[in-house]
């Protein structure tokens, strides 16, 4: 992780100058909107695939069994001796473990045909959960799991929380007796054994070097000892696994597009082609821990979740191509993103929480209003078909009357609405929108059909006919 | 009654008989039955007997995962009762109900208007709602003494701290569904086994899906406080699942999840006691899982020793 995050800032310097590095990665707000928008990315383009596959709820099971892994591997690393660090490759390689444990399991006790699959699901994640609590609470008594930072993340404080990267001045100083910048001093060396004032004529003395010794670059700077502070580069912890994962499920998309494409609509024709679909959901649910891992620092166990479906099930709504499905999901996770920060400082309120509800308020205007999907849309397309229905109506029903003996009564514009069995002022409407569009016209008490009207029926048959 | 029935009565009977006789087992092994366990223990028992009657429906309407929906959903109606009505317990249930019940009520609008399926709603509704009742704690927390509120047990629970007053709303509960249970059983059933022939034959679907959703909702609210947020879904659904694989018929299954998990239930609370620093919740989740785990397999018929000496069977017989 390190060494990857050297070869970032090499790159970046190129651009830039340190000053202005450290002045961008030491601004919270424009590293909570950067890790916002890398989270956003990471999870809204695997989020996708796992609402197209209706597992979004194994997300959420993998986003609380990483828990289990992150503690597993914590004691783990505790019982080999090892100094455990939450940012640990390990650590976070055993929490994608446990993420992939969920799913396997859960499919193990699907397979046995004991259990429905929602229900496997059920029990699978509440266990690792349960199990993960009680090893913090046995084991790890110091470490107060903390419901805030399980729950919500810390997006707000990442900025603080950073690896530093020396660029020059680097050398450690070493300062040896000879150095002209070695400081000598005298101390008596019996004052305290014979219990005599250093004043004393007994006492005797010896010179020693009194900052001698290896120091760091920064120690070496603060004891003076060098003249040029060394340059260094702060670069906050949850940076680079939040870029590697976005990364990773960008790479992950464009590289198997079609495999996850086919896959994802028709498994069955997806094995037929031999692209093993099984291998591919696998990756697909590796990738998911890992990012939902990498996302955990930042927004927390149960809110990833909603960075995740939320997205994906809005971009669903808008659209029928998968490749707009893929863009406009990110799209809308980062604004959202973006917003929540500005809407949580406004309030003082949780980040990432009001990140999610400002992602759910997208959500529910896009449920209203797409224009394919929407709320309001169906609501008008049906209002315009029994419309569209009743005007068909009424004008057949005077097509089929008007050269017969009982025209006259069949349709009189005052009992019209009994013959069709509607209310009057239903008739009343319909007759005034067809009479607007010179469907029908009013002859004294009678309602005719014009020519055009006739022709529209006429029309509307046959087409009904080619039916 | 059929053969097989009575095998499984008497099954059913032989369980109750065993958690029984586990009490006076636990205090020859040296547990100390004082007042808070004793509380703790019967409060775990009575909350997993509620579980299994709710889970039971919720297992079988293939609708296992709606109570961590629902208990993820209720905590912005927790938080949002604090803000107007302050440390009232009741105000906090009925806030905690109120969206919870909305929680359900939005997962199925959503699946039946939209092309998303119920899991994609489930997801949406779960974390969006805990997401606001995160954001509106945070806000409390900003305003007032965070200890003060003490809003955190809902999520994680506090199972230990079961006093005389949880056990009796409990036992209300349970008395409750349990009448609520019987008076609409067989329509209940039907629901369960065959909804489309229940519309056709005139019973009222919507208001009795409401009516068990309902039960379902205060099942989860009543346990929120003790289990916890996530730990809900478990308790939910282990006792019935684990039920499912000993019977056919669904009375026999309701008994034997009331009687699994008030088994997990009180055994999680016991064996909390045990030690320093065991989580009660937790423990609970866990010996409802082991229940789980024995009875997929050693289940007569259904379990999977049971299945592979049939295959070996019947490769003898070819």
């Amino acid at each position: 992780m390190q060494g990857i995050e050297r070869l970032l800032i090499e790159l970046l310097l190129k651009f830039t100058t340190a000053e202005q590095l450290n002045a961008f990665f030491g601004n919270p707000r424009y590293v909570a909107l950067l890790i916002g928008a890398l989270v956003a990315v990471a999870t809204a383009l695997g989020g996708v695939f796992l609402v197209l596959r209706k597992q979004a709820m194994t997300a959420d099971a993998i986003s609380h069994s990483v828990l289990f892994g992150i503690v597993a591997m914590f004691l783990a690393m505790l019982a080999l001796g090892q100094k455990p660090d939450l940012s640990a490759p390990l650590l976070l390689a055993g929490a994608a473990a446990a993420g992939v444990g969920t799913v396997v399991l859960t499919e193990l006790i699907e397979r046995s045909k004991l259990v429905k699959n929602d229900a496997a699901l059920g029990l699978v994640f509440p266990f690792l959960f349960a199990l993960a609590v009680i090893l913090v609470t046995r084991y790890i008594p110091n470490v107060h799991l903390d419901a805030d930072s399980v729950m919500v993340g810390e997006i707000g404080v990442a900025w603080a929380n950073a690896n530093s990267h020396c660029l020059a001045n680097c050398a450690l100083v070493t300062i040896t007796a000879d150095d002209p910048r070695a400081r000598i001093a005298r101390r008596c060396v019996n004052c305290a054994a014979e219990g005599i004032s250093p004043r004393d004529p007994r006492a005797i003395f010896e010179e020693y070097c009194s900052n001698c010794g290896t120091f760091s670059a920064a120690e070496a700077w603060q004891r003076r000892l060098i003249s040029a502070p060394p340059e260094l580069v702060f670069i906050p912890r949850a940076l680079m696994p939040l870029s590697l994962a976005a990364l990773a499920n960008l790479l992950f998309v464009l590289i198997f597009y079609k495999e996850l494409k086919l896959a994802s609509f028709d498994p069955d024709l997806a094995a037929a082609f031999g692209f093993k679909p099984a291998l591919l959901s696998y990756s697909l649910l590796t990738l998911v821990s890992l990012t939902a891992v990498a996302a955990f620092d930042a927004v927390g166990a149960i809110l990833v979740v909603a960075f995740f479906v939320i997205p994906a099930a809005a971009a669903y709504l808008l659209t029928e191509r998968l490749w707009q499905m893929l863009a406009i999901a990110p799209a809308l996770s980062v604004a959202a993103s973006w917003l929540g920060y500005e809407v949580a400082r406004l309030l003082d309120i949780s980040i990432a929480a009001a990140m999610v509800s400002l992602l759910f308020a997208f959500f529910v205007l896009i449920w209203l209003l797409s224009p394919c999907h929407g709320l309001l849309s169906a609501l008008i397309r049906r209002e315009r078909q029994r419309r569209l229905f009743t005007e068909q109506l009424l004008l057949a029903h005077l097509y089929n009357h008007q050269r017969t003996a009982e025209a006259e009564s069949e349709s009189a514009r005052r009992t019209l609405h009994e013959h069709l069995n509607w209310t009057s002022v239903k008739t009343a409407r319909c007759l005034a929108r067809l009479r607007a569009r010179g469907l029908v016209d009013f002859e004294a008490d009678r309602v005719r059909l014009t020519a055009r009207g006739e022709a529209l029926v006429l029309a509307f048959r046959a087409e009904l006919m080619a039916r | 009654m059929s053969p097989e029935d009575r095998r499984v009565w008497r099954f059913i009977g032989a369980v109750a008989l065993c958690m029984a006789l586990s009490v006076p087992l636990s205090m020859a092994l040296g547990v100390q039955y004082d007042y808070t366990l004793t509380h703790v223990a019967l409060g775990g028992a009575l909350l997993g007997a509620l579980c299994g009657m709710a889970g039971t429906f919720a297992v079988l309407r293939g609708q296992s995962l709606i109570g961590d929906t629902l208990s993820h959903a209720a905590l912005p109606g927790v938080a949002l009762a604090f803000l107007l009505f302050g440390r009232e317990p009741l105000a906090l249930l009925l806030g905690a109900a109120a969206t919870g019940g909305l929680g359900i009520l939005l997962v199925n609008w959503l699946s039946s208007t939209t092309r998303l399926k119920q899991d994609a709603a489930m997801g949406i509704v779960l974390a969006a709602f805990f997401a606001i009742g995160v954001a509106l704690l945070s806000y409390i927390q900003g305003r007032a003494d965070a200890r003060q509120a003490g809003l955190d047990k809902f999520i994680f629970g506090q199972a230990a701290a079961i006093i005389a007053r949880d056990v009796v709303i409990l036992g209300a509960a349970c008395l409750l569904i349990g009448a609520l249970l019987l008076a609409f059983w067989k329509e209940f059933k039907l629901l369960t086994f065959d909804p489309d022939f229940a519309r056709v034959n005139g019973l009222p679907t919507g208001w009795l899906n409401g009516l068990l959703s309902t039960l379902i909702v205060i099942v989860c609210v009543i346990g929120l406080q003790l289990a916890g947020v996530i730990l809900m879904v478990g308790l939910l659904i282990a006792p019935a699942v684990a039920a499912r694989q000993w019977t056919r018929r669904l009375e026999q299954m309701i008994v034997l999840a009331m009687l699994f998990g008030a088994f997990s239930g009180g055994s999680g609370a016991v064996l909390s006691a045990l030690e320093r620093g065991l989580p009660t919740g937790p423990l609970m989740i866990a010996v409802a899982c082991g229940l789980v785990l024995v009875a997929l397999l050693f289940a007569p018929q259904r379990g999977v020793l049971w299945q592979l000496r049939q295959r070996r069977r019947l490769r003898g017989e070819v």
